[in-house]
């Protein structure tokens, strides 16, 4: 009787290893992507680089990472320096309610106009060095002086605008003063998936910034795959990705668009350890590692835990060129943009987004999951500019990229294709 | 009052708030960071077993977002919250690393929370 049980259970192993092998594996129902390794140009080029700023940075919808929240008011304010392009963008709510971007230049003599990340313009905001005040909306006010310039009209000095536009609350942005298409286009089927999800219900409860002395890309690629997990983040969800069925295997499924592409994990939550504060904080409130309860699954977003799978861990969505998010639950993702500087330098903002504290005692549980979140940052954060200097040796010229790999694979194809356009 | 102290039913703590009371989580990490784990790991085993109780109390208080709440609560419940939110920072460091920072972890103060610069 043992022996039948045990062969069943080899047959069924069996059964799911052959399958992936004949034609399961994600990667080769993309033929156009290849098995090939790829190249490390990319990383080190500043040719590469260059190409990258005229052939995607300057013409793709970039996400800010910003939210509409962050600027409520009329007349609230926000500074996104955009390195790579060598600019700096004023993202403003108007008093109509709308939020439009401006390149942060006066129009007199070019200095930058805001100078802080945040703030407030209610009744214009004004140049530090003549004096030059321009309304929220972008128009040219009030000129000191303005009777000592000749053939001078305020109106053919107005700030000058970059397309801006928004997606469930997120502001992007397009250097490409023509965008070919509209943010809604851009982003595909994407909306789709995540249309319903909380985002409008959870505000940025936690937010940090490092500056990294590596390619943008690597601290991307980092983001793109979670085969990491079991190795770097061992001890925070080594036990939860143990996968006795298919050892190898820690993705669910995944989704790849013309620009954008999406993974969805493996992930037995009964196996989190169940330390004591774990314990307490699920008791007073949220934790992120032994939250959500699966029960209303049917309810989620189509693109949320797409296969509906009671061993779900995450989902991570990357909207190309700089954007990513993992979604942990219906109530909790956190999110990463990604902005080049120079051909290795890059600065990163990581976000938690959390449900709003409701009591003193929240705040504590809330930083309990910040705490966690933030270290596993970290142990992501020590990987950067250490996979940079390897690369930099020029011991490697190419890297493998496995199944479970996959977006990194398809993220280079269509910045390839971009550029080759 | 110029010199706060912890709720009354939390008195026992005030050698600890003294030390771990910080406003900040710079200021708390950094105390993390220079903290032996012995030091540590006798905080958290004093917290530990009333955290319970500190979490209750501090339920009574509710808040509003935004602005930040932290500075609406009686001095004695901020104190304790500060308390309890070094409690928060230093749990990694005893259930999971059993160091005081990130195994081979990139360098916290490189890693800067926006929060604390934001203007709100």
């Amino acid at each position: 009787m043992q022996d039948t049980v045990q062969d069943t259970v080899q047959d069924s192993v069996q059964d799911t290893l052959q399958t992936r092998t004949n034609g399961k594996r994600w990667t080769l129902d993309y033929p156009e992507l290849g098995t090939a390794p790829l190249p490390v140009t990319p990383y080190l080029s500043p040719e590469y680089f260059t190409q990258e700023r005229e052939k995607i940075f300057n013409r793709t919808w970039l996400c800010t990472g910003k939210r509409v929240e962050e600027i409520s008011q009329a007349g609230d304010y926000l500074v996104q320096n955009v390195e790579v392009a060598k600019t700096s963008v004023l993202l403003v709510r108007g008093k109509d309610g709308m939020v439009r971007g401006f390149h942060n230049v006066c129009k007199h003599r070019g200095n930058r106009l805001a100078w802080d990340g945040y703030g407030s313009c209610r009744s214009g905001l004004t140049c530090k060095f003549h004096g030059w005040t321009y309304a929220p909306d972008g128009r040219l006010v009030g000129v000191p002086e303005e009777d000592m310039f000749f053939d001078f009209d305020k109106r053919d000095y107005g700030l000058s605008p970059v397309a801006t536009d928004v997606w469930e609350g997120f502001i992007f942005i397009n250097l490409d003063p023509n965008p070919p298409e509209t943010l809604h286009q851009y982003l595909g089927e994407v909306v789709d998936l995540l249309r319903g999800y909380s985002f409008d219900r959870l505000p940025v409860s936690w937010s940090y910034t490092a500056e990294q002395t590596c390619n943008w890309r690597i601290l991307r690629d980092s983001q793109l795959e979670f085969y990491h997990g079991k190795s770097l983040h061992q001890r925070f969800a080594g036990s939860v990705m143990v996968n006795k069925q298919q050892p190898s295997c820690h993705v669910l499924d995944t989704k790849l668009f013309r620009r954008h592409s999406m993974m969805s994990f493996y992930g037995d939550r009964r196996n989190t350890q169940r330390t004591p504060m774990e314990l307490l904080v699920a008791q007073f409130g949220t934790s992120l590692k032994t939250f959500p309860s699966l029960r209303d699954m049917d309810r989620w977003p189509l693109g949320v835990n797409p296969t509906r799978s009671k061993q779900w861990f995450f989902d991570i969505y990357y909207i190309f060129p700089n954007f990513h998010m993992v979604i942990l639950s219906p109530f909790l993702y956190v999110a990463h943009t990604m902005w080049p500087v120079t051909v290795n330098r890059s600065i990163w903002n990581a976000r938690g987004y959390f449900p709003q504290p409701a009591t003193a005692a929240e705040l504590v549980t809330r930083e309990y999951n910040k705490c966690l979140a933030r270290d596993v940052w970290l142990e992501d954060g020590s990987t950067l500019e250490n996979t940079q200097r390897g690369i930099e040796t020029g011991i490697l010229t190419q890297y493998p990229v496995q199944d479970q790999e996959l977006l990194i694979r398809h993220a280079h194809k269509v910045a390839e294709d971009l550029i080759a356009d | 009052m110029s010199n706060p102290r912890l709720p009354e039913s939390f008195t026992d703590l005030e050698p600890l708030a003294d030390v771990w009371a910080l406003a900040t989580e710079t200021e708390r990490n950094q105390q993390r960071l220079t903290s032996t784990m012995t030091q540590i790991q006798a905080f958290y085993d004093t917290m530990l077993p009333r955290m319970e109780a500190v979490l209750t109390y501090l339920g009574q208080f509710s808040i509003k977002y935004p602005p930040e709440p932290i500075d609406a609560l009686p001095e004695e419940a901020q104190r304790l919250l500060y308390l309890s939110l070094a409690m928060a920072e230093v749990t990694t460091a005893v259930e999971l690393y059993q160091q005081p920072g990130v195994p081979d972890g990139f360098d916290p103060r490189r890693f800067i929370p926006d929060r604390e610069r934001m203007k709100r």
